[in-house]
């Protein structure tokens, strides 16, 4: 292990004391702001890419910076820097109260520092293990796609850590700081045949070590994606109407995401701009659909200790039993609807505003049996793996592409298509759930909304949609 | 502010042996500010910078990056890339751009002077004339989900141990909103923005009312039967889509088997029209007078009169090609190193005006928007397959709005399928500069009910 020592001075922890931290909040409430808050982060990454065969990207980085944001009523002003001095702080806190026209003297309470109630354990801290490992690891990868099969063309392997240290003070008092480790490793593997082009991809990740990669060892990745590629190869052309669709346990989560998750958060339903907006009470699936957003989840890619407000991590449950029972929120949006806030308010770095955001959401197991629910379709679609999706929260329609699916024919998964999406309306698709196995699985994900990018998963088991609207090329 | 070409040149100052030095380095303002409910929302503003390094030795490269410009930071950030250096694969490819032989081209536009002078409350007058604008466009805009303004000034500099210098500076403003139309139980969503180099550029009012538009356009939307018929892109979904191909037209996606123009070189590719890539056009959003590597950017027939006639390349690309940079080298700012990708990418036009196209289509169907492209769309295989919102077009008047359908076809074919190319461009910013123009696709697959 190294030293405590030895990491303090390759990642230097932000140099602000208490005294400076509380010297820059009442500068910052000076000219009558209701509210602010000081974010400090410090962020050290290394990112590693080997294509075509060649380790072509060798990186590592620091960024630090600094953010100030006050609140005065339903306004909000914001201004950061990446200059950690005293000076540069209380410029910063200046240029954000300038943006708020308003007079007085707001007051800041003494600080308290608290500590996070959940902790995500780091096994093995990526800074302990030396680059030649991680450099071996996406060869691995490499080599294992490459023996998947004569056809595979290309593969991209690449790794990424990174030590995000954040401290968060506000005028009520607050101070808490959160360490987050993320590892993530992802494989990108091309199969040809002739014109024919196929994908295969597996990118897991978590909030923790490098032990990662023991647990998904980076040649079974390579393997995996390597067969996917070419058995998407022999890939017919998808069939367009309406069927039937099996969604794989993990990978279906994403449609939860998109079309429950992002309609649910507070911003979106303060602005009336979301399809579940003043529907709490409502029933939309049966009484097995219980769908949850969970910061909580010990070493999940999507989770921290407090969120990037300072409000502990919490699991929050959206759908009960069918019936809509909750909302994600940020602290704006919280005071906005007049609940506490949930634990969502992430931002991708000090130089963005904290804004809504899932963490991991869950649709939770059901009693049904995975195998069970493929036999019991005559003639449908299996979604394997969904490359993405796209949704408007105002309408809830979506539509999801399918980079890896099968056709189920007589109860059993008959050829892979290619081509297909599934195009649908987020509140009917919980409508649609028929069956859920209890095969649960974890997909991890990065999420964009408003220009920031979030770290997220997304889970389910195998989960049967009684019918569903496939979008193909064969009538 | 030569300080911080002065900064870079110092860090390349520091290359020992037979390595060599790049130092890329920005120094930005930045201010954005959102409306809501007819009132400001928030403001935000900074000055971030930052510096990208990369050493080069024996061909293998190390980068890295740091936000702190300290003599400290900096050496730290330069040992780190020296290091990491040591783990990449050896690769003759890889080299840093040789020093100017001739001057960069001088582009213009590419700041707006009259920026400096514009105060931060203009900015957030702006932003809530902008979000009012798009609400009071018509009775059935029900809310305004975002009104934004953002500008940036920013000033880059790069400097390498092989001899090059320089740095410039430039101003850009952009503004959107997003408008939510609703009659009866329809909801529809309508997002339009405004790209220009200052505030001056930009016309609150026009473009709320392009929102308010867009969303109002396909209140009553309805699926319709699945049929083949000809399709038009309308300039915002022409832009996109050219963004999703462009990523399979530079040399390394080709070279990587990742482009499905593989293979395809001064073979026919797309109808009668020619594509370029010119990173010198005065006041496009991707212009400046060298790329994110030091190499003049230039202009790139990438297809001509329908035959593809080149790729776009960096220096590594080129050089693992036999041939020369096209300028292509980007970067998503100091903290990534180069890679090829498109300036400013556009068709040219065909000559028609957008009615005249109109005319010609006929019968066919007008796409707005896409959905779910960045899944629906396979650069490497060529797939495309997507949902799509828009309007029928009934003797070149468009007609029914039309929703929850996709179109489905090989991207060569809808390549091949371009008849038409009419000369209402406008730069559209899809993770590069496409020049989104109305236009004509002669037969596609449209499935619906």
């Amino acid at each position: 292990m190294t030293s405590r020592a030895a990491l303090a001075t390759r990642y230097p922890a932000p140099v602000l004391d208490h005294d400076v931290i509380a010297k820059v909040l009442s500068h910052a409430v000076d000219h009558g702001a209701e509210h602010a808050e000081l974010f400090v982060e410090n962020r050290g990454s290394t990112g590693l890419r080997l294509e075509d065969r060649r380790v072509e990207d060798v990186a590592s980085g620091s960024d630090a910076g600094a953010g100030v944001r006050v609140m005065a009523g339903d306004k909000v002003a914001y201004a950061y820097t990446n200059v950690l001095t005293e000076d540069s702080l209380l410029e910063a806190a200046e240029a954000a109260r300038a943006g708020l026209s308003t007079s007085g003297s707001g007051t800041a309470t003494d600080l308290r520092q608290v500590e996070p109630e959940v902790r995500h354990p780091v096994g093995r801290p990526p800074l302990d293990v030396e680059m030649s490992e991680k450099v071996s690891a996406i060869q691995a990868a490499d080599e294992a796609a490459r023996s998947a099969g004569a056809e595979i063309r290309q593969v991209t392997a690449s790794y990424s850590d990174v030590r995000q240290e954040v401290l968060i003070a506000n005028t009520d008092g607050l101070l808490v700081r959160d360490e987050r480790t993320r590892v993530r490793f992802a494989v990108q593997v091309v199969a040809a045949r002739g014109d024919r082009i196929a994908t295969g991809f597996e990118a897991p990740g978590h909030s923790g070590g490098f032990e990662l990669l023991e647990a998904r060892p980076p040649s079974e990745l390579g393997a995996k994606a390597g067969a996917k590629a070419l058995r998407m190869l022999d890939a017919r052309p998808a069939p367009a109407g309406e069927f039937p669709v099996v969604l794989a346990p993990g990978t279906g989560g994403v449609l939860i995401h998109e079309a429950c998750g992002h309609g649910l958060e507070a911003d979106t339903l303060v602005k009336e701009a979301s399809v579940y907006a003043s529907r709490a009470g409502e029933r939309f699936g049966s009484e097995t659909v219980t769908i949850v957003d969970d910061g909580t989840d010990v070493g999940a890619w999507g989770s921290f200790g407090v969120d990037d407000e300072g409000t502990p991590a919490q699991r929050t449950v959206l759908f009960d039993q069918g019936v809509l029972v909750g909302h994600l929120s940020d602290r704006r949006s919280a005071e906005k609807i007049g609940y506490p806030p949930t634990g969502n308010g992430r931002r991708q770095s000090y130089a963005h505003l904290p804004i809504v955001r899932m963490t991991n959401t869950y649709l939770l197991p059901g009693p049904d049996d995975a195998d069970e629910i493929i036999r019991s379709v005559e003639r449908g679609v299996y979604a394997a793996t969904f490359a993405g999706g796209e949704v408007n929260p105002a309408t809830g329609n979506f539509v999801f592409g399918m980079s890896e699916a099968y056709m189920i024919e007589n109860g059993e998964i008959a050829y892979p298509l290619r081509g297909a999406n599934l195009i649908g309306n987020g509140p009917a698709v919980l409508g649609a759930i028929d069956a859920i196995g209890g095969d649960f699985d974890r997909k991890e994900g990065v999420c964009g909304k408003d220009g920031q990018h979030a770290p997220v998963t997304n889970g389910m088991s195998t989960v049967l949609l009684r019918r569903m609207t496939v979008g193909g090329t064969e009538a | 502010m030569s300080e911080l070409l002065d900064l870079a040149r110092s860090v390349c100052d520091r290359a020992a042996g037979k390595e060599q030095i790049e130092a890329f380095l920005t120094h930005e303002k930045t201010f954005e500010a959102r409306a809501f409910g007819g009132e400001i929302d928030s403001v935000s503003s900074a000055e971030p910078r930052g510096a990208g390094v990369r050493v080069v030795d024996g061909g293998r490269v190390g980068f890295s990056y740091t936000t702190d410009l300290s003599e400290s930071g900096l050496t730290a950030c330069y040992e780190k890339a020296r290091t990491n250096a040591n783990f990449a694969s050896e690769d003759e490819a890889v080299v840093l751009a040789e020093a100017w032989t001739r001057p960069p081209p001088e582009v213009s536009g590419l700041s707006d002077p009259a920026q400096a002078g514009v105060t931060a409350g203009q900015k957030v007058a702006f932003t809530v004339a902008l979000e009012r604008a798009t609400k009071s466009a018509d009775a059935r805009i029900r809310t305004v989900e975002d009104a934004v303004y953002s500008d940036s000034e920013a000033t880059i500099a790069i400097a390498t141990s092989t001899g090059i210098a320089g740095t410039y500076s430039r101003t850009d403003a952009w503004g959107y909103s997003v408008a939510i139309a609703e009659d009866g139980d329809d909801t529809q969503v309508g997002f339009d923005f405004g790209l220009a180099h200052g505030l001056s550029g930009l016309d609150p009012d026009a473009l709320g009312r392009r929102s308010a538009d867009k969303a109002l356009s396909v209140l009553g939307a309805r699926k319709i039967d699945s049929a083949r018929m000809p399709v038009v892109f309308d300039p915002y979904t022409a832009g996109q889509f050219l963004g999703v191909i462009s990523s399979a037209l530079t040399g390394e996606a080709v070279q990587k088997g990742r482009s499905l123009f593989a293979g395809k070189m001064d073979q026919k590719v797309a109808g009668n029209v020619t594509l370029i890539d010119d990173g010198t056009i005065a006041g496009a959003p991707a212009s400046g007078p060298w790329d994110d590597e030091g190499t003049p950017t230039g202009r790139t027939e990438v297809i001509t009169d329908g035959t593809l006639t080149s790729y776009l390349y960096d220096l590594v690309s080129a050089n693992r090609d036999g041939t020369t940079s096209t300028g292509n080298a980007s970067r998503a700012g100091f903290k990534s190193g180069p890679g090829p990708s498109p300036s400013n990418m556009a068709f040219d036009s065909t000559g028609q005006s957008r009615e005249q196209l109109l005319l010609e289509a006929g019968n066919a169907f007008l796409v707005q928007d896409f959905h779910g492209v960045h899944s629906g769309a396979n650069a490497v295989s060529g797939d495309f397959s997507v949902g799509a919102t828009g309007r029928l077009i009934e003797n070149g008047v468009l007609t029914q709005p039309v929703k929850e359908v996709t179109i489905a076809a090989p991207m060569l074919e809808i390549l091949s399928g371009i008849v038409a190319i009419a000369d209402d461009r406008r730069w559209l910013p899809f993770g590069g500069s496409f020049g989104g123009a109305t236009t004509l696709i002669a037969e596609m697959t449209v499935a619906g009910s």
